[in-house]
């Protein structure tokens, strides 16, 4: 956000740059988050699941330092235009970026109690949709860094893929847990990974839609394409 | 992407989209076609076409030498007061061309008012400087004149300041309240059109404050037309904006647009304050 030439004010293109820097880094380190919790989970890895609730301190951190110095410029240079959109849209994403570390942190706490099930239940289901949510997360924060509206568009319409693995996925543990009550406990955990991994999506998704506000200055409706119903008005 | 810029809202907000719909349903108070103005060999306009909205405020910004001003000023003919000054081109008001010969001049600044920069109240009473204007249109007896001027003083919020001293001097008032004095004496004349120009760039805020307030009121029942370098205040006052730069009408739009969302780049770098 910012290909535009420079300010008059010099002072005020170093505050706007410092606030695209705060974001970018909360940025990469909730994808970091977001990385080690699902390795955490489909490779048991205990060490992995101990880093996304550390790094979350740091993100709370960097999204009040954010926050504030987001009012700070609101307040004292009355900003315009593409430097108001993009302002607005730093004090949502950074909402969005805590919240994704809060789920990666639930994910990575949650982990170690997912025991891989016997027989037919694998984490294959849970890797793909993992793999596609950090795509997405990937992608939208490219378009963030790189003032992408195409690329946040994009995010935007692929949102719908993870909701329905998502879907999937819950039917298939729903029929696990009738099967045989023993494997309820491991199966519910599972399900709030899941379920975790596709809120992470979510915000991805609002991020890109914020994106695409303070590139274009246009809103995306209302409602993001969902299951059959994007198909049909696609 | 043709595709998918189809399903963008095409608009900032619900509520610009209503602004923005209800200023061009509304009936035009002037209509500037094709307005091209001479400082004598200079040229300062260059085909202006704009649409002024009856009851409504239109701000017009841009840096300075931009033609603002001289818009403004082709409105009520005042440039017609220099030698060397032309304007071609049409500027419609009430179904005629107020840029073509024979035009009663008086009559033309009686129903288009200006208000400068600096207050300019006439060296007389604070009473006389009101009834000074309606006494060259109008023939009016002493107990209607009493009663326009407060009318007037009134309107302006003016009138609890100065009710006890209408005798006393214009000048002794404060800047904010010569301003006001200044607006009440354009409206006494009942105008349908207000053009000021920079009018509270001489004020303090709080004297700002009350004339922006006094806009809002006012643009229920006149057409306004403001010249500001104060971004803000265009955003606060403004129902549409018209950018200027170089001596053309870069962009016009509903406020809310303009100063969120606008169309050309040469506005975003103004407003936003990247002009070199």
């Amino acid at each position: 956000m910012g290909n535009e030439p420079a300010h008059t004010v010099t002072r005020y293109d170093q505050e706007l740059d410092r606030l695209r820097g705060l974001v970018a880094r909360m940025g990469g380190l909730v994808e970091r988050q977001t990385a080690r919790a699902i390795a955490a989970v489909v490779d048991q890895d205990e060490d992995a699941a101990l880093e996304p609730p550390e790094l979350d301190t740091e993100v709370d951190a960097l999204e009040r330092e954010a926050e504030s110095l987001a009012i700070r410029i609101l307040a004292l240079r009355a900003p315009m235009a593409v430097d108001l959109r993009v302002i607005i849209a730093v004090l949502k994403i950074t909402g969005d970026f805590e919240r994704i570390g809060d789920y990666a942190s639930s994910i990575a706490r949650r982990a170690l109690k997912v025991e891989p099930l016997d027989g037919a239940l694998s984490f294959g289901a849970l890797r793909n949709m993992a793999r596609l949510v950090q795509e997405n997360l990937h992608s939208a924060i490219e378009a963030m860094v790189n003032n992408d509206s195409e690329c946040a568009m994009q995010v935007w319409n692929s949102d719908t893929a993870i909701d329905e693995l998502y879907t999937a996925m819950f039917r298939e543990l729903v029929t696990y847990m009738m099967e045989d009550p023993r494997k309820i406990s491991p199966c519910i955990h599972l399900l709030f990974v899941a379920k975790n991994l596709e809120r992470i999506g979510d915000h991805a998704t609002n991020i890109a839609e914020r994106v695409y506000y303070a590139v274009t200055g246009e809103m995306l409706p209302a409602l993001r394409p969902r299951g059959g119903a994007a198909k049909k008005s696609g | 992407m043709n595709e998918k810029t189809m399903q963008v809202t095409p608009s900032v907000d619900a509520e610009t989209d209503a602004s923005a719909a209800s200023l061009s349903d509304r009936p035009i108070a002037i209509q500037v076609n094709d307005l091209d103005f001479y400082y004598g060999k200079s040229q300062a306009l260059h085909g202006i076409n704009m649409v002024f909205p009856e009851r409504s405020v239109t701000g017009m910004i841009g840096p300075s030498g931009c033609g603002k001003s001289t818009l403004l000023r082709v409105l009520n003919r005042m440039y017609d007061l220099y030698p060397g000054q032309r304007a071609t081109g049409e500027v419609i008001f009430s179904g005629q061309n107020i840029l073509g010969s024979g035009l009663d001049l008086n009559a033309l600044r009686s129903r288009v008012g200006m208000v400068f920069q600096k207050p300019t109240p006439f060296p007389m009473s604070i009473y006389d400087n009101i009834a000074f204007g309606i006494r060259l249109h109008e023939r009016v007896s002493r107990s209607e004149m009493d009663g326009r001027v407060e009318d007037a003083l009134r309107r302006v919020a003016l009138w609890p300041e100065v009710k006890d001293r209408l005798q006393a001097s214009a000048t002794a008032l404060s800047g904010g309240q010569q301003q006001r004095l200044c607006i009440a004496r354009t409206i006494a004349v009942r105008p349908e059109v207000i053009l000021l120009d920079e009018p509270t760039s001489a004020l303090d805020p709080v004297s700002t404050a009350r004339i922006e307030e006094l806009l809002d009121e006012l643009k229920t029942e006149f057409t306004i037309a403001i010249v500001t370098h104060n971004m803000q205040q265009a955003a606060r006052c403004a129902d549409q904006v018209a950018f200027f730069y170089l001596g053309e009408l870069v962009e016009v739009d509903s406020t809310a647009r303009m100063f969120t969302a606008p169309r050309e780049s040469r506005t975003q770098d103004y407003i936003t304050g990247r002009f070199g």
